[in-house]
């Protein structure tokens, strides 16, 4: 079977008024040309691969979003040379089972998986690496949808701290362990891309996934880690977490646990102003249609005022976010 | 390189352990000159050497309960500085938060400890190599752990004093937990939890067992711990040169019985002592500086009385 993948069309975010949007689009093209773009390209390793930070061994995550960076800014002209040897790398550190470790000693699959198999969509040459990373994703499940465990789960009645549905699952941050948000958000974004008639499985995974997601959230919106309850009290959301809850749910972008997720993260990002967070704030607003010259503003502030050196992941996430647009998502797969 | 089989020792081979509680109400104190009169007592080998301080950072804490107050880890720091340590680094990989430099903006850490690009490192995100589990207390049989910590000459856990839903106490020893980098096995580090809590701590603590444990009692949290809990005003710091018999001393100025909390009984077959009079007492005593944590119903087991010769089951 031939499989193809593609990105979204390119558009530019929607609901900054015309009047300044291009000014404000300028200077974060600007920024980004001349802060994070050098900054990646500068932290690229021999082997290809990025390190979590400069000068640090090349780790699938990190090479992934440099790669998904890098790839977006230059839609849709052709590879450049970084981008390949990038690309190369993360094939090279595949596993035999289809999976990616999080770092080069381990032979362990996990999490990055979908990070890797996102980072490679919709280059033909890689299409194969990557149709066997969604295979291993599909099949790959976290500890609580075994049967023992759900026995084990029911038969603990009053004495659980959560109220979760245990028959929702997504997936976990390594293998055989329970699902937590972030690593099933990243799942149900890649598997976007993968859906009906190429992977039955995806389609039917994402849709448990979607459906814990939303058990999952907080009452008044937004995401932590894990669960609404933490320790057997209502927890507080958490930015990094609700920017990829609402990215991987963004086709329900109407639901209204949506909209007062959109809302928390509207509220909550003026408090956490370091580059992560605003980096990660920026792109789920933009993708909800709610991106703000502010937060751009806040954002390029942030890093350049950061006293802490630079990590390889927040260089990337801040470049797809002052980008303003959203065709670094995956979209549908192409028939 | 940290300790690790050579700290493998069961305890009748083991000498007497020293811990030291200084009474310190207030983060406004001179922390830094009562840990550098402490600290000399202890005859520290660092001179020239590595020194990583372990703090406990575990999210946003504005209100300053929650992780160790950034007070304690600078005053530590320039304390290790005076008695001769080359260089003194801070690390932990916080478990719920990925964003680590929010988490330090939320306490202030740099108006305390000055500029953090030199000195802090992310463990999370840190190089990593394998190590073998040599305990296989839990299922576990190696983690990836940072490079850091590996290369570490000296290793402070600098814990607070709390206590934890699922591990009763959480102080030196659970404070390794966050060595275990967030990189490899995620936010929160879930495999832990699978493995077994109160094993996990004995493989990670006999991986890299701490040099030195000082524990922030100062201000600390009871109850619904280890970020749900209550504040609750512990006026103490407490310093040892064995992890265990740390945790076993703050327990006991907890009104906690730590034979019972199974992480430090555990720990106590052979990284450290747990029985008092394996534990040399010094600065003021556990009687005078002992204030009651509640804990939750899980842990009432836990509670000790107070009886004519200390704390009794």
């Amino acid at each position: 079977m031939h499989v193809m993948f593609g990105f979204a069309r390119r558009e530019t975010s929607p609901a900054l008024p015309l009047e300044g949007r291009e000014s404000h689009e300028d200077e974060n093209k600007a920024f980004v040309e001349r802060v994070c773009l050098p900054f990646l390209l500068s932290s690229q390793n021999e082997d290809g691969g990025w390190g979590f930070r400069s000068e640090t061994r090349s780790r699938v995550e990190a090479s992934a979003w440099a790669l998904l960076a890098l790839r977006h800014w230059n839609f849709p002209t052709s590879l450049t040379e970084p981008i390949s040897r990038g690309l190369r790398f993360l094939e090279a550190a595949q596993l035999p089972d289809g999976s990616w470790p999080a770092s080069a000693e381990s032979r362990e699959g996990c999490w990055v998986t979908s990070l890797a198999c996102w980072a490679l969509l919709g280059v033909e040459e890689f299409s194969k690496s990557a149709g066997h990373g969604l295979s291993w994703l599909c099949a790959d499940q976290p500890g609580e949808s075994r049967l023992w465990f759900r026995l084990l789960r029911r038969l603990q009645g009053g004495r659980r701290v959560s109220s979760q549905k245990d028959f929702y699952y997504g997936w976990s941050w390594t293998s055989g362990t329970a699902s937590w948000v972030e690593p099933t958000s990243f799942a149900v974004i890649v598997l976007a891309s993968a859906v009906a008639n190429l992977l039955p499985e995806a389609a039917r995974r994402s849709r448990f996934a979607e459906a814990m997601l939303y058990d999952r959230m907080c009452e008044g919106g937004g995401w932590n880690c894990g669960n609404p309850m933490v320790y057997g009290v209502p927890g507080e959301p958490q930015v990094s977490t609700t920017a990829w809850a609402l990215l991987a749910l963004r086709r329900h972008a109407e639901r209204p646990e949506n909209q007062r997720s959109v809302q928390w993260l509207e509220q909550a990002w003026p408090k956490v102003p370091s580059p992560t967070s605003l980096a990660l704030a920026h792109l789920a607003l933009n993708a909800s249609g709610r991106g703000s010259a502010d937060l751009g503003t806040a954002l390029r502030k942030a890093l350049n005022d950061s006293e802490m050196p630079w990590n390889v992941p927040t260089a990337a996430w801040a470049t797809l976010a002052l980008c303003g647009s959203r065709n670094w998502l995956p979209s549908g797969p192409k028939q | 390189m940290p300790q690790s089989t050579a700290a493998l020792i069961p305890p009748f081979l083991r000498p007497v352990s020293r811990v030291a509680i200084r009474r310190v109400t207030s983060y406004q104190a001179d922390i830094a000159a009562v840990l550098s009169e402490t600290l000399r007592e202890f005859d520290l080998p660092i001179r020239d050497k590595t020194v990583l301080l372990k703090p406990n950072l575990v999210g946003f804490d504005p209100l300053g309960m929650m992780n160790t107050h950034p007070s304690v880890i600078a005053a530590t720091r320039e304390a290790l500085l005076r008695l001769g340590a080359a260089v003194v680094l801070i690390g932990d990989g916080p478990a719920l938060e990925r964003d680590t430099q929010a988490v330090l903006e939320s306490i202030r850490m740099r108006e305390f400890t000055g500029p953090l690009a030199r000195i802090f490192v992310d463990l999370n995100v840190d190089d990593v190599e394998r190590v073998s589990l040599q305990t296989r207390a839990s299922r576990l049989k190696e983690l990836y752990l940072p490079r850091t910590v590996r290369g570490a000459d000296y290793v402070v856990s600098l814990a607070k004093l709390k206590t934890h839903h699922w591990a009763g106490v959480t102080l030196s020893l659970k404070n390794m937990f966050g060595i275990v980098p967030g990189g490899c096995y995620g936010w929160p580090k879930n495999i832990l939890h699978w493995a077994g809590i109160d094993r996990a701590i004995l493989d990670i603590n006999a991986a890299v067992r701490p040099d030195l444990a000082i524990v922030d009692g100062i201000v600390g949290m009871e109850g619904n711990g280890p970020i749900q809990g209550m504040s609750k005003a512990g006026g103490a710091l407490i310093v040892g040169d064995d992890p265990v018999a740390v945790d076993a001393t703050c327990a006991r100025l907890m009104e906690l019985l730590p034979e019972k909390i199974k992480h430090i009984a555990r720990a106590a077959t052979l990284l450290g002592h747990i029985r008092p009079e394996k534990i040399q007492q010094i600065g003021e005593s556990i009687e005078s500086t002992r204030v009651p944590f509640a804990v939750i119903d899980a842990f009432r087991h836990l509670r000790g009385t107070v009886g004519s010769t200390g704390l009794e089951a």
